[in-house]
């Protein structure tokens, strides 16, 4: 493991003893991890030297994530649900409150190599999306998050693809900025339900939103409508994953993929990852956080 | 119920939880004590132990869990309340 990853999990392991124990058993059996993950945090960590910043910033804010993550999957566990059930909700509580959605927006992006099933979707994508890309002109994320999928997606993409980033979240949107530091990007401050565009694209990426809105079926039809006939999607959603913003609950792998299908599309390639060393029948019938992936068209 | 109760109950959830029946806790236990005690399966002992003496913890007394020994004040706080 190289230097920095050690740092990382060194720091996690004395500030979280718990957390620690458990990165270490399973990052140890990842693939190709030193490079991705080396290749992941360089980036990260040349926005944190533009913030004047370093990776003990990332840290604290991923261990502040973790807290959270802990907290609401006790509660989970207890009721069955997510602690959260409307937008109005978590809108207040996340998205509007930009001490909270800085350090999550870090946390989350730490956990694209610090978690087992971020780091597969990340690789499932920079993969498999160049299957895709070929006559794609046009291009949209939605929900961009810390930036991450863009900027790897604007490396793949051909050079005079437009590329569109569309989030409700100015917090998200300046890190995405600072993230991919270039003038490529057109981003686009706007709820993405009343988001209308002359023209269509020829592929949308929507990463872990599914789960964040009251209506994912209608949000699957809107992404259709913005979808040139020929368009593909890229679409990742979580099964039983409590978080703080997180309040649609998909109860198994099956009920995504229904959902998929009655917003007319068809699966062309799928992943599903167990977050825990288990299959997804154990995952579903325990309640556990599985991570679908999924190309559609 | 007095701290030596709340440890010995605490006791039989981490065997039960861990699956592990050799586990002796002591106030002074921490993760680095023993080997199975990972952040995923705290989540159960935490439910767990909720269940057991009818509590909640708030999102600070789990993020303050450090050792045994404040599973247990925190745990004596909320049933002598």
């Amino acid at each position: 493991m190289s230097e920095q990853m050690t740092y990382i999990l060194s720091e996690i392991s004395k500030q979280n003893p718990l957390h620690g124990k458990k990165l270490k058993k399973t990052l140890s059996a990842l693939k190709d991890y030193e490079q991705i993950a080396d290749h992941v945090i360089d980036k990260y960590s040349a926005l944190l030297k533009k913030q004047g910043r370093t990776i003990d910033y990332g840290i604290d804010c991923y261990l502040k994530m973790i807290n959270d993550v802990t907290y609401e999957s006790v509660q989970f566990i207890q009721s069955g649900k997510y602690t959260s059930t409307s937008f109005e909700e978590v809108n207040k509580r996340v998205y509007g409150n930009p001490e909270i959605m800085e350090y999550y927006m870090h946390g989350l992006i730490m956990s694209t190599v610090l978690w087992r099933h971020h780091y597969h979707i990340y690789n499932f994508f920079v993969n498999t999306f160049p299957k895709y890309t070929k006559d794609v002109k046009r291009y949209l994320e939605i929900g961009g998050g810390h930036g991450l999928f863009v900027s790897e997606a604007m490396r793949i993409l051909p050079k005079d693809a437009a590329i569109d980033l569309v989030d409700i979240s100015q917090s998200s949107i300046n890190m995405a900025k600072g993230l991919i530091d270039s003038n490529r990007v057109n981003y686009i401050l706007h709820d993405v339900y009343k988001y209308d565009k002359d023209k269509t694209y020829d592929f949308v990426t929507m990463g872990e939103v599914l789960e964040h809105v009251e209506d994912p079926l209608g949000l699957l039809k809107k992404i259709k409508s913005l979808l040139k006939d020929t368009g593909t999607a890229y679409i990742t959603t979580p099964t039983n994953a409590p978080a703080i913003d997180h309040i649609y609950l998909f109860n198994n792998v099956q009920e995504i993929r229904d959902l998929i299908h009655k917003a007319g599309f068809e699966i062309k390639d799928e992943l599903v990852l167990p977050t825990e060393d288990m299959t997804e029948e154990e995952a579903n019938r325990t309640k556990t956080t599985l991570l679908y992936a999924a190309f559609i068209k | 119920m007095n701290q030596n109760e709340i440890l010995a109950e605490c006791n039989k959830i981490f065997i039960d939880q861990l699956d592990n029946p050799s586990i002796v806790l002591k106030r002074e236990t921490t993760a680095a004590d023993i080997d199975e005690w990972d952040s995923l399966n705290h989540i159960q002992i935490i439910v767990a132990i909720e269940k057991r003496f009818k509590i909640r913890f708030t999102s600070s007394e789990i993020q303050n869990f450090k050792s045994v020994g404040d599973m247990c004040d925190a745990i004596a706080k909320k049933v002598t309340a």
